[in-house]
């Protein structure tokens, strides 16, 4: 296949969010290599979208008070009859729960490296930090949401990839996945929801590194740990073969939770 | 709330009022909430909301309204002239984002969407229920547009370029 200035012009918008299939990808790749105009066109464009984002990211917004607002609507809203999805919680049941996550949020103001303390270990700071940029504050990233896809990247990491779908449940469902590093190693960050809420869960082929941190409790024959590093909530674990990681800026026992539920899973 | 901050950062783009913004967001995130047993697992979730923000903003007969009348940028005299790099990149930031504001709604929504938020073309199409042909030729003219606006001149830039930073 061969493309040439007008086609690259056209298929531009495709390249830039990577949506080109490979045959006219690499054919776009060989015009670029053959023709510095459009390749400085292409660089330039690439450049003004790194400005824009930049920008427009450099905006502060009040996300946290927005967000207690919105979930004490819901909760009004609840008291007046509504289901909570998956959940199964009714009603006032629902509004006590979420008072609960919303006095949580209002705890959130002393900001995030400040409470660190050097008793917090590297991997669990990593993990919440991660959390807290990819998840609560949404840096635009490349996600994959499509669980086949997820699967074949855990397996790239040595994570079976039956594994991402088999936290699902317990009323989250698995939403999007990529890697990261925590505590300079690579780690499948897969995040789960319930419609309220959002979960991460890292997962890591085991190697020789053990787990810090107090015992809290065992569940499956794994003992579950747990952290505070900051303002999320961080519980793991290790079986023979993963590091399983849980982070969640949800009242504390939401991330043990999800532990306990991959603990009888993984 | 999950995704709350992308919305919101649409929305304000969409509304210029933060107010106005907050409480399309606030909608969207209680419409998805009442509905998240039509939400199909393993699909997007952010591009679920992003369309239904969309629809509960279109449906209210909300127009998008046009950016609101700024300062320039470049202030006479030397004493407001940035000096540090942090004050280069928050003009420049600032500049690129008042030349985003002046475009037309439907420009200035398609590269929110891809460049800003990262959709890709595909759910950008789902989320506006627009044809992928249409998003790919409005996302290249508005690209084009925001370069108009932005290459020809900007005097306090190149002053702090010329400064020798």
């Amino acid at each position: 296949m061969v493309v040439g200035c007008k086609e690259i012009a056209e298929l531009a918008p495709l390249y830039l969010s990577a949506e080109l299939d490979r045959a006219r990808s690499a054919a776009f790749d060989a015009h670029l290599k053959s023709c510095p105009a459009c390749m400085q066109e292409l660089e330039r464009q690439a450049h003004l979208d790194a400005r824009l984002r930049e920008g427009i990211m450099a905006e502060t917004l009040d996300a946290v008070n927005f967000d207690r607002r919105v979930r004490e609507r819901i909760a009004a809203e609840a008291g007046k009859g509504y289901w909570l999805p998956l959940s199964g919680l009714r009603g006032r049941r629902w509004a006590l729960a979420a008072v609960g996550i919303g006095a949580v949020l209002l705890v959130v103001a002393a900001g995030y490296r400040g409470l660190l303390g050097p008793h917090v270990a590297r991997v669990y700071a990593d993990a919440a930090l991660d959390h807290r940029r990819e998840v609560i504050e949404q840096q635009p990233r490349h996600w994959l949401v499509d669980p086949a896809q997820i699967a074949a990247l855990a397996e790239t990491r040595g994570v079976a990839g039956s594994a991402p779908l088999a936290l699902a449940g317990n009323g989250y469902h698995l939403e999007r996945g990529r890697l990261c590093f925590l505590d300079g190693r690579i780690f499948l960050h897969l995040v789960y929801s319930n419609g309220a809420a959002e979960v991460s869960v890292y997962l890591r082929e085991r190697g020789a590194e053990s787990l810090p941190g107090r015992v809290r409790e065992t569940e499956n024959g794994r003992n579950l740990r747990a952290s505070n590093p900051g303002d999320e909530h961080v519980a793991s674990f290790q079986t023979d073969r993963l590091t399983v990681v849980v982070v969640t800026d949800q009242p504390a026992d939401a991330a043990l939770q999800m532990a306990r539920f991959a603990a009888t899973r993984l | 709330m999950p995704h709350s901050r992308s919305m919101l950062r649409g929305a304000r783009r969409l509304t210029f009022d933060p107010a106005t913004a907050e409480d399309l967001v606030q909608e969207t995130l209680l419409r998805a909430w009442r509905n998240f047993d039509q939400f199909e697992a393993g699909t997007n979730a952010r591009a679920w909301l992003f369309r239904i923000l969309f629809n509960a903003f279109y449906a209210q007969g909300r127009k998008v309204r046009s950016a609101p009348v700024l300062v320039p940028l470049q202030m006479p005299g030397r004493e407001t002239e940035p000096q540090s790099r942090a004050d280069h990149t928050l003009l420049e930031g600032a500049m690129v984002t008042r030349a985003l504001d002046e475009l037309s709604a439907e420009h200035r929504t398609v590269l929110l969407l891809a460049v800003v938020e990262g959709f890709t073309c595909r759910e950008m199409a789902d989320i506006l229920s627009l044809p992928i042909g249409t998003v790919m030729s409005r996302l290249s003219r508005a690209r084009q547009a925001l370069r108009e606006r932005i290459e020809p001149a900007s005097p306090a830039l190149h002053r702090v370029r010329a400064g020798g930073e």
